[in-house]
């Protein structure tokens, strides 16, 4: 079989630069640098705006008078899919139902949102909130006085006026 | 027995004459619900709930007091039965609040069960409901009076059983309530408790229990109560390894549906924390722990240098199986007899409607057990004294699970070999040359022998403490490897090893005593028959 030679041509001049890439990448920017459409955004000094169904660390809602709503049934415990709530229940001097210990391990937790869907006195909630930044391990152990005290809004789990998806 | 043939939700079934319908509906497998309805009570048919119906009957028969006739055609889970069920249900509901959430019957109330299985979804009731508050029955017993379904099983309870009748209906209408008589309440009667077990719903609560754990997060384990000699089949309800409660497991040999107060309360201890946890060896240079082969061993070097008369006390807390390895290892040693000590009450405070159910005597579950084994009791009503002689042994000196609580520090100490097994530290086993940790019935498999002579099985509801063993086991090991036999590998090869030496458990088989437990065979004189 006999060798045969493929020519390539050189690409002509106009086509091989890289200037003409380079030109239209820089019109792009300049056209962002007078664009007022920004996308990014100076967190922290612009806060991010959550969804309502997002699904963030916990909060327990509080009665007039500071008691927590809690009653110590032990559904979400029992509906916790990753195990991270610990809960004692016992009675208060008023003979009211309510949890001694309630703690929730916010690094096990997979953040499901079931234990406010299934409490039945709506009291413990998942939020609207991320910032959870601390120094130590320990420190993401909430317990109820650390819920009580969580200020953020809480979730949505579904829209009030059409609780069923219809 | 003469029988009829029924026909039930379209099943054939044949029952004896005089059977009502709510137990021929059980024969196939129908429960019809029902809540004034006990086996053990009687049936006052006014619940209305166990309503079903029946072909040619003008209206709707309650079936717990309905008997069974032949040819009839009964319906218990459609149309009618269930119409009627469902409004019944409703009825029940006009009241009863729905605080299932704070509820310690929540998960195992019959009311949430009926109506969650069969109930209306919607309440549709707009008047306020009545409220009672909560009231103290006094004993270990706390009322919720709005939860009442006025079943009255309490009241017959009291009456029937317990013919202590301190319970009743005052009132009438929605009106009613169970009440107690002044202020005397249920604080005297020893089988108060079993009025929370039999309340379908959480009327009636055990304070005790009291918001400690919910009912599904418990596990069940078939046990044998270890409070009196009477061996009562319980149920250990244990979370995350602690013993929470003590509920009676249905048995009619020995305690019907019941159990006492005091065996109820008495489980604190299985929980108890300050365990012996390893093997402890003295040594010249003091205590060392150097696990179970090398305590095991150097004790059996000790063991055949042994010199002196052989003394050994055991319990009659330990099992049939403990006990037995334990009368095997002294008689290898040569010794001459095991001596116990157990807590007696003054007297048997027997349940009056129960043909055998008493707390008896011998508060420890297998006294019976140790008499068999040819065990001699010593040492007073409160388990004290009685050592004497054996605290004052030159020689060996063993001891099973005795706490020793009433010895002085120095017990043993003049002892060439002191050896103690035990589940709790005791400071009169501070001369001890062996401390062996040992398990307590809660947490190994055996028998008891019960004062009927029935020997029951218990299963091992929670983990061992530490390194701790069964006693069986620990024993059997070092009997084995100084007459250089095989050790028993298992409860039931101790227990066929006792059964092959003690004419009374002769012929019984450790897998076939089954959740009731099996008759041994009659000794012909039990020592101290009572």
């Amino acid at each position: 079989m006999a060798i045969s030679v493929k020519v390539i041509r050189r690409p002509e001049a106009a086509r091989s630069s890289y200037l003409r890439a380079a030109l239209k990448g820089m019109s792009l920017t300049f056209r962002h640098m007078v664009n007022p459409r920004k996308v990014t955004r100076s967190y922290p000094e612009e806060p991010t705006e959550l969804h309502p169904r997002w699904r963030g660390t916990h909060r327990m809602e509080v009665h007039a008078d500071g008691r927590p709503k809690c009653v110590a049934c032990g559904l979400c415990p029992t509906v916790c899919p990753a195990n991270c709530i610990r809960l004692v229940g016992g009675e208060d001097d008023q003979g009211n139902r309510y949890p001694i210990v309630y703690e929730i391990d916010e690094f096990r937790c997979i953040f499901c949102g079931m234990c406010q869907e299934v409490c039945p006195v709506e009291a413990i909630h998942v939020g609207q909130h991320f910032e959870n930044a601390e120094y130590t391990r320990e420190r993401f152990v909430y317990d109820l006085d650390r819920l009580m005290e969580q200020e953020h809004p809480v979730t949505a789990l579904w829209d009030p006026s059409d609780p069923a998806s219809e | 027995m003469s029988t009829v043939t029924l026909t039930i939700d379209g099943r054939e079934v044949t029952v004896p004459e005089g059977t009502s319908l709510l137990h021929a509906a059980e024969e196939i497998g129908v429960e019809v619900p029902h809540y004034c309805y006990h086996p053990a009570l009687s049936a006052p048919a006014q619940c209305r709930l166990c309503l079903v119906d029946v072909e040619g009957a003008p209206k709707p028969m309650p079936s717990c007091v309905t008997q069974a006739q032949d040819g009839q055609v009964v319906r218990t889970d459609e149309g009618l039965a269930r119409e009627m069920r469902k409004g019944v249900l409703e009825f029940y509901l006009v009241n009863h609040p729905l605080d299932c959430p704070i509820c310690d019957q929540s998960g195992e109330c019959k009311l949430q069960d009926y109506v969650h299985s069969e109930g209306r979804a919607h309440g549709r009731g707009v008047e306020p409901k009545r409220v009672f508050g909560r009231d103290d029955f006094g004993g270990d017993v706390l009322f919720y009076g709005d939860r009442c379904v006025m079943c009255t099983r309490c009241v017959r309870f009291m009456e029937e059983m317990a013919q202590d009748p301190v319970l009743t209906v005052v009132e009438r209408g929605d009106r009613a309530v169970i009440d107690t008589f002044f202020e005397q309440g249920l604080k005297d009667s020893p089988w108060s408790g079993n009025i929370v077990d039999i309340c379908p719903v959480g009327a009636l609560v055990s304070k005790d229990f009291l918001h400690k754990a919910r009912a599904w997060d418990l596990d069940h384990t078939p046990s044998v109560c270890p409070n009196c000699s009477q061996g009562c089949n319980v149920d250990l309800h244990t979370r995350d390894n602690v013993v929470h409660r003590l509920k009676p497991r249905e048995n009619p040999e020995v305690n019907g549906h019941w159990m006492c107060d005091y065996g109820r309360g008495h489980y604190e201890w299985m929980n108890r924390s300050d365990r012996i946890e390893e093997p402890f060896v003295r040594g010249d240079g003091g205590w060392s722990a150097p696990g179970w082969h090398g305590a095991l061993a150097s004790l059996r070097e000790r063991f055949e240098d042994r010199r002196g008369p052989v003394h050994a006390v055991a319990s009659a807390h330990a099992s049939n199986e403990d006990l037995g390895a334990f009368r095997e290892l002294v008689e290898r040693l040569g010794g001459q007899g095991v001596v116990y000590r157990s807590r007696r009450a003054a007297d048997e405070a027997p349940l009056p409607g129960s043909p055998v159910l008493a707390r008896r005597r011998d508060l420890a579950p297998n006294t019976r057990g140790a008499e068999l084994l040819g065990m001699r009791r010593v040492g007073s009503d409160d388990a004290r004294g009685g050592l004497d002689e054996v605290a004052a042994s030159t020689g060996t000196l063993i001891v099973l699970g005795d706490e020793l609580t009433d010895q002085p520090e120095d017990f043993g100490s003049r002892a060439e070999l002191f050896v103690y097994l035990g589940t709790h530290p005791a400071p009169a086993a501070r001369s001890a040359h062996f401390v062996l940790p040992v398990t307590t019935f809660a947490e190994q498999e055996g028998t008891f022998t019960n004062v009927q002579t029935r020997v029951q099985r218990f299963e091992p509801a929670l983990r061992g403490a530490g390194n701790a063993q069964p006693a069986w086991q620990v024993l059997g090991a070092l009997t084995a490897s100084l007459a250089g036999e095989p050790a028993p590998a298992s409860a039931a090869e101790s227990f066929s090893r006792l059964a092959a030496r003690v004419p009374e458990y002769e012929g019984l088989d450790y897998d076939q005593l089954g959740a009731q437990g099996v008759p041994a065979n009659r000794p012909a004189a039990i020592a101290g028959e009572r």
